[in-house]
């Protein structure tokens, strides 16, 4: 299986506020597709748009599974997205988390990766300790554990190495690496050696 | 199956969240209490005919009900917004799942909140019950087609600025006619008179039927866009 990600022609507007357009973008399986922009250029929304949280102005993004066109439905147990704006549930462990999420996406299986994923990202011995008290590194960490539970084909990350040591960039960059054999990723950041990670790159001005 | 599956995994980690915080359950629960308080004391049975009793008695009981849910059941959604967690459930499964799902939730309290509730007022009221199995079956599918209809304004109403207002504005004119259908038939089985028809049952089960169906139709739309 090959999948494939392409952003036709996207271009967003908020009232009369252009924040990009014309945006092309073609990811294909293995490849790791960079958004680098300044503050409010538009790189979490792009992001938004290609997950399907928001609608484009203009243009699409569709994905592939081979020459398959992907509905959204099917995405939900094949697409993930990690990001500063999506939280994971304050009242839950970190253990609790991640087997909501595995029952929730279908992939019950999924829930014996669960202990070998918190001690990949060094959250073994907090495993039992409420999200809500993590302090923002060790919440950055689960966010990723969280977003490649179910071995997603797109993984989408907004800026994966934010509030992380230099232990905790390490165990991403790992996870990304992996992610690459799986299938596409895409990372919106404004930090040179990210963006140098890409393999295609969209930068907004 | 995986669908229920789905749907009890929301359910669960709902009521796993609510027993750690008792977000909406201390709004329900403290409403209903001193609504019921208030209305023990105010109108006690002593103070109302016997003929009027079964009807202003069936008012006041879903008025508690009611206007106590309201309090509680508009917070599903909202507080999903608030703590940046809609954007997980929307990217993790079906929109179809996260209604089951919470609709379930808003069942369960509602459920409990009546088991905790009728009694009570049963009680202090002094109301002699004609017809229980009537009762049961009007308070259970009451509760269920209410909290089908509040899951689906919830729903609605998690991004918008004034949700306490609107949540109640949209809210009653569309459990209106399964409110007015509950307090007749509750009426009814307060009274001794035989019961023949069901009517009131039947009326609530149609209710949740056109209101499930509507609510998996539309939600997904409300959910995505």
């Amino acid at each position: 299986m090959s999948y494939r990600l392409e952003i036709n022609n996207v271009a967003k507007h908020f009232d009369r506020l252009l924040l990009f357009k014309k945006i092309d973008a073609m990811v294909e399986q293995g490849q790791l597709l960079t958004i680098s922009g300044e503050n409010g250029s538009g790189k979490s929304t792009l992001l938004r748009i290609i997950a399907g949280l928001l609608k484009p102005s203009r243009g699409d993004v569709v994905y592939f599974n081979d020459t398959l066109r992907l509905e959204r439905s099917q995405l939900c147990s094949m697409m993930t997205m990690a990001a500063p704006a999506i939280n994971l549930y304050d009242e839950l462990t970190a253990h609790e988390n991640l087997t909501f999420l595995a029952t929730i996406k279908g992939s019950r299986e999924k829930h014996r990766k669960i202990d070998s994923l918190l001690e990949q990202v060094g959250l073994a011995r907090f495993k039992h300790e409420l999200y809500g008290i993590y302090s923002t590194g060790m919440k950055q960490r689960l966010k990723i554990a969280a977003a490649v539970l179910n071995d997603p084909s797109f993984l989408l990350l907004d800026e994966p190495f934010s509030n992380l040591d230099e232990n905790g960039r390490q165990i991403v960059l790992q996870i990304i690496a992996e992610q690459r054999r799986r299938g596409c990723t895409v990372i919106a950041s404004n930090i040179k050696e990210d963006i140098e990670l890409g393999d295609v790159r969209i930068e907004l001005s | 199956m995986s669908y229920l599956n789905e749907s009890f995994a929301l359910l669960k980690k709902d009521i796993k969240c609510e027993l750690r915080t008792r977000f909406a359950a201390n709004a329900i629960f403290l409403f209903a209490f001193t609504t019921l308080i208030v209305i023990s004391y105010s109108i006690a049975p002593y103070r109302i005919d016997e003929p009027h009793r079964p009807f202003i008695y069936a008012t006041l009981l879903w008025i508690i009900l009611v206007f106590s849910a309201f309090s509680g059941l508009s917070r599903s959604f909202v507080k999903e917004a608030e703590a940046y967690t809609e954007d997980l459930l929307r990217l993790s499964t079906q929109p179809e799942v996260v209604y089951t799902g919470k609709m379930l939730f808003n069942t369960t309290l509602l459920l409990l909140l009546e088991l905790l509730i009728v009694p009570v007022f049963l009680l202090l009221m002094n109301i002699r019950v004609g017809h229980a199995h009537y009762l049961i079956l009007l308070l259970l599918f009451g509760g269920v087609g209410l909290s089908a209809t509040t899951t689906m304004v919830a729903a609605m109403i998690a991004r918008a600025r004034v949700k306490g207002v609107l949540f109640s504005a949209l809210s009653f004119p569309l459990t209106f006619p399964l409110l007015i259908t509950l307090i007749k038939g509750t009426e009814k089985s307060f009274m001794e008179a035989d019961i023949v028809h069901w009517d009131e049952v039947r009326v609530a089960v149609a209710y949740i039927i056109v209101i499930g169906v509507l609510s998996l139709f539309l939600f997904p739309i409300i959910w995505r866009d």
